[in-house]
């Protein structure tokens, strides 16, 4: 899976989102680091085409993420930053099985699919709970799991230990970790990202830094004080 | 995010979606042709049992009928006005019993299901290359999951006016509900886009790579 940014660069009304740039991703853990307003948000948004390059072009494998954003969404998956945001239907078994709809699979496979994805991530007594129900780790996980289900290659979590207690951040760091897939998380939560392949710093819409965690985090420390 | 459905095991219930939009469909066709008072009060006093095996509740059946209720009783106050008052009674048992039978049907039918159901009925639709199957079932599924989420807001804005003391007036209750639904239904629709729910299409590989 390689993601390839040319040039591209995205701004809204005049204003510069993120400055065009250049590079490839390919590792296996990827995060995403930076000040409120940097930039990192409208970056990853362009992956997967949410956000259209206003500049240049963003291909994943070969496909364009804004003539072929259908196609590159199926590779890639997005969790907001508001897992609520992205739970669209009330009973969390309905939910994770709408992804699957268009798919036309007999409703025993999707049934299958579901339970599945539900035992993954441990969450199956939550199958027929409402989504209001669910605390905020749950819910996280529950959001990973309504874009997990279509098996993408790639997922990218907007900050996914936002606002959660110590136990649900555990929860889902562990889980992060312990994805298959190709990850890219944006996140405050530098302790998150420390053991990852590779981190880039955004800064004022800039890449400010593309480098180990060790090196970037040291980096976004002098930008922040 | 809140559910009309309610969770249950009355004959509704266990009935599939299929049968009961298709009994439901029926039923309004014969509530229309019919114009006997007496035989739709006894449609009404039906109509009121079978919502009352879903198992709702009184009080909670009352938040959730009375907006329609009022309408249907402002209708009729017209039709009063307008018609005579046996006119008028038809009109309200009319529809009183259509209200409270989509409501049974709504509280014991997942959204899930409606989306199966409607999109499989779209299909003819999509064969002719008219529309896509699925996007129907997505929005007639959309609509019934945003009723409660907008009631919701509406009280949670009612809440906000007299936490602060403020009168609730209805342009200062109306602007942040109609800001809060489009915002609302522009995360829905990027919820969408993100999950792939809406498939893609046949794609070529970039030639430059």
């Amino acid at each position: 899976m390689q993601i390839h940014f040319e040039q591209a660069g995205a701004s809204f009304e005049g204003r510069v989102a993120v400055e065009p740039l250049t590079l490839s991703l390919t590792e296996r853990r990827i995060g995403i680091i930076g000040l409120n307003g940097s930039g990192k948000t409208t970056f990853a948004r362009m992956i997967n085409g949410l956000v259209k390059p206003t500049q240049g072009r963003v291909t994943v494998d070969g496909f364009d993420s804004a003539s072929d954003g259908e196609t590159v969404r199926a590779k890639v998956g997005f969790i907001f930053q508001n897992p609520q945001n992205q739970i669209i239907l009330p009973i969390l078994h309905e939910d994770i099985a709408l992804g699957l709809k268009n798919r036309r699979l007999p409703r025993h496979a999707v049934d299958a699919a579901v339970d599945g994805i539900l035992r993954r991530f441990g969450i199956e007594r939550l199958s027929g709970r409402r989504v209001h129900e669910l605390s905020g780790g749950e819910l996280q996980l529950a959001a990973l799991a309504s874009v997990l289900v279509t098996e993408p290659e790639v997922v990218i979590l907007d900050e996914p230990t936002n606002q959660l207690d110590l136990r649900n951040r555990a929860l889902v760091e562990k889980t992060v970790h312990g994805l298959d897939e190709m990850a890219i998380v944006i996140s405050h939560d530098l302790d998150l990202i420390r053991d990852f392949d590779r981190v880039l710093l955004f800064h004022e819409g800039r890449l400010a830094a593309d480098d180990a965690p060790s090196q970037v985090i040291a980096r976004y420390r002098e930008l922040a004080a | 995010m809140n559910t009309l459905y309610v969770t249950g095991n009355s004959l509704l219930h266990r009935l599939s979606a299929r049968a009961k939009l298709i009994a439901l469909a029926a039923t309004g066709i014969a509530l229309i042709v019919l114009a006997s008072p007496l035989l739709l009060g006894i449609s009404t006093l039906a109509a009121l049992a079978l919502y009352a095996s879903v198992g709702i509740g009184w009080r909670q059946s009352w938040l959730r009928l009375r907006p329609v209720f009022v309408t249907i009783f402002v209708v009729a106050i017209f039709a009063l006005l307008v018609n005579s008052p046996e006119e008028a009674a038809v009109t309200l048992l009319r529809l009183t019993t259509l209200v409270l039978l989509a409501a049974a049907v709504t509280a014991t039918t997942g959204i899930g299901e409606f989306v199966d159901e409607i999109t499989l009925a779209a299909r003819p639709l999509e064969r002719l290359g008219l529309v896509r199957a699925s996007d129907i079932g997505l929005a007639v599924g959309l609509v019934i999951r945003f009723v409660p989420e907008v009631l919701g807001r509406y009280q949670a804005i009612r809440d906000a006016h007299e936490a602060r003391g403020l009168k609730a007036r209805p342009l200062t209750l109306a602007v942040p509900l109609i800001i809060l639904t489009l915002k609302n239904a522009d995360d829905i629709a990027a919820a969408i886009d993100a999950r792939g729910i809406r498939g893609h299409k046949p794609a070529r590989r970039s030639k430059e790579r």
